[in-house]
């Protein structure tokens, strides 16, 4: 049986640098390099990176 | 002045469960050797170890007369029956003869009949809640010398995570320089797992 066709677009998370444990969850195009982004982070309450957490283990 | 007469009585109007307690645990003051006289004679006559009683059985009649002339026995260490026992062959702890309840139970029908004096220590006696009231106040566990609280695990890494993130916090302008450098993420190496 064929496998099933994977999405264009996968969920990704990305985890404040702050190692506050807060985290964004957020759809990129499966193809697209991972994401980065200065965000709000509010348990510092400043704008911190934020980086997109490598996947793997499932 | 004779006391007897009285004492018997006490000793005949006693229930059944303390009498039973007393024949089998004699008053520590009896065996213990020390001032019998703190005792009333009659009354400890017949409480008194078997050893003791086969001489002074024949006056009270209400004691059955047990002819067990051991001396080892009455020489032997008194063992409170209300406290934990150490087995010194085995290293181990065993626990009372009786429980809690039943030692405030023995305590209260003792001090119904006013022989509570006669009982062995125990935490139940009247007045001992109050003693230890009085030595450790209302003390809070673990706030004393030695005295560790465990916490919850959040409570125990609190100080780590903290101090990772300020470590996190202060390279953070640094970071975000190295970030726009490398165009917004496009050379960045350095993923988070």
């Amino acid at each position: 049986m064929a496998k099933k066709a994977k999405s264009r677009t996968v969920m990704v998370r990305l985890l404040s640098m702050a190692m506050t444990g807060y985290f964004r969850s957020m759809m990129r195009p499966r193809q697209h390099r991972p994401l980065s982004m200065l965000k709000y982070d509010p348990i510092v309450r400043k704008k911190v990176l934020f980086l997109e957490q490598k996947r793997g283990g499932k | 002045m004779d006391i007897r007469p009285q004492h018997v009585q006490l000793a005949t109007a006693l229930p059944k469960r303390l009498l039973d307690f007393f024949r089998k645990y004699p008053p520590p003051a009896l065996t213990q050797g020390l001032s019998a006289a703190d005792v009333p004679a009659p009354l400890a006559a017949s409480f008194e170890t078997p050893a003791v009683a086969s001489s002074t059985s024949s006056t009270d009649p209400n004691v059955p007369a047990i002819e067990t002339p051991s001396a080892a026995l009455a020489e032997r260490t008194y063992r409170n029956p209300f406290q934990p026992t150490k087995n010194f062959a085995t290293g181990k702890w065993n626990s009372p003869v009786f429980g809690l309840r039943r030692q405030a139970e023995i305590v209260k029908l003792a001090q119904k009949h006013g022989v509570v004096d006669l009982l062995p220590y125990t935490i139940k006696l009247p007045g001992e809640r109050e003693k230890r009231r009085v030595e450790r106040g209302l003390r809070v566990k673990g706030t004393g010398v030695g005295e560790r609280v465990k916490g919850k695990a959040w409570e125990r890494t609190l100080k780590g995570r903290l101090e990772e993130r300020r470590n996190a916090m202060l390279a953070m302008p640094q970071m975000i320089e190295d970030w726009k450098q490398r165009g917004h993420g496009r050379g960045w190496k350095k993923w988070p797992k």
